[in-house]
């Protein structure tokens, strides 16, 4: 069926808007779009988006990761096998992280990894045909913002749910930055790290995120404000 | 393609005695790259030949919707976090400053001051223009 950018779109439908802006300049087609020979066709069941200038994705409700290149992801290790750490990332296969691509790693100064830790790590490769690797450093050699988190909890939930929370439009943590403090680290492989200063702080935390789910700006923004509310009440 | 490119012999010294083992070589060359061709033309159509590179396919959600960095940290938890935090944030404000300022203020002045100090030296001209008007 033919479709238009906004739309409820099912596998197998196709989009002429998508074609005819290809025409005249580059376009990105992002998760859920396909380019066969003659037309631009949906693979996943979603609502078609469209972000200026050219680019086009499916917005598709999944909880299961399909790795892909660039994408910061929270994985367990879960063996040390020789060169390499095997982290279990929620994808079809574990992937691998090298000993070496971890800052001031050497071949002598091993990192102090263990089994069980949570890593942030960013994908290196994601091939279908492949094993996916992370790296836990920037180009530069830096760590950044990637590495081992040391202490904190790990939930799951929808890799919506990660889009909908990181994306730069989002109150939830627009609004929870100024109430305590808390870290926290989204993979997109549905997996959310949070750590708070007291238990209380770190639940709070967990509750809202998960909360926010299926709830608009306005109503996220009432719940986080309540959250607070509740928790001053309770520490002072 | 690279074959294509790459220099040739010359006929006639192929055809001299001592070179006849290149001679065989090259032909056999020339017959495998011919046998490739034949075996996929089936295959490739022309659609393929010429698909022009408009799309560019991205598996990542991160970049199509401009996603932040999924590592925060919010009222001094983690001052590691933050001072890189503060870093972007920096950066990008220097980014949209600059787009908005294509002439920085001090190089507009100097200039609008030069303009003021031709227009009283130039006066005689400027009569001209009037008269050009006029007419």
């Amino acid at each position: 069926m033919k479709i238009s950018i906004g739309d409820v779109v099912l596998p197998g439908d196709y989009c002429e808007e998508i074609s005819q802006v290809a025409e005249k300049s580059k376009v990105i087609i992002g998760p859920g779009l396909r380019k066969e020979v003659d037309r631009v066709y949906i693979t996943k069941p979603g609502v078609l988006k469209k972000r200026n200038p050219g680019t086009f994705w499916v917005d598709s409700y999944q909880k299961r990761y399909v790795p892909s290149r660039g994408e910061n992801v929270i994985g367990v290790v879960v063996q040390k096998a020789g060169d390499i750490f095997r982290v279990e990332i929620g994808g079809s296969i574990t992937a691998a992280l090298s000993y070496l691509s971890f800052e001031g790693a050497t071949k002598k100064n091993r990192p102090e990894v263990q089994v069980g830790d949570v890593v942030y790590a960013k994908m290196l490769v994601a091939s279908k045909d492949m094993e996916p690797e992370l790296v836990c450093v920037d180009s530069h050699g830096k760590k950044g913002r990637l590495g081992v988190l040391s202490d904190g909890f790990v939930f799951k939930c929808s890799l919506n749910l990660i889009r909908k929370i990181l994306n730069p439009n989002c109150p939830l943590l627009e609004t929870l930055k100024n109430e305590w403090p808390f870290e926290v680290a989204a993979g997109m492989n549905g997996r959310i790290w949070i750590k708070a200063n007291s238990m209380r702080e770190t639940i709070a935390v967990g509750n809202a995120i998960l909360g926010a789910e299926y709830l608009n700006d306005e109503e996220i923004r009432s719940m986080c404000n309540n959250i607070a509310a509740i928790l001053a009440g309770h520490v002072s | 393609m690279a074959s294509r490119k790459k220099p040739q012999l010359p006929k006639s010294v192929l055809d001299m005695k001592f070179m006849k083992k290149t001679k065989d070589r090259i032909e056999k060359e020339i017959e495998n790259t011919q046998d490739i061709e034949g075996l996929y033309s089936n295959v490739i159509t022309n659609e393929m030949r010429h698909a022009s590179g408009n799309y560019i396919s991205e598996s990542s959600f991160v970049y199509c919707e401009d996603l932040l960095e999924g590592r925060l940290s919010f009222k001094g938890m983690n001052p590691e976090i933050e001072r890189l935090m503060a870093l972007e944030y920096k950066k990008d404000d220097d980014d949209t400053s600059e787009i908005k300022k294509d002439v920085s203020d001090d190089i507009l002045s100097k200039k609008m001051e030069s303009l003021k100090k031709r227009k009283w030296s130039s006066s005689p001209s400027e009569c001209i223009i009037k008269k050009k008007k006029n007419k």
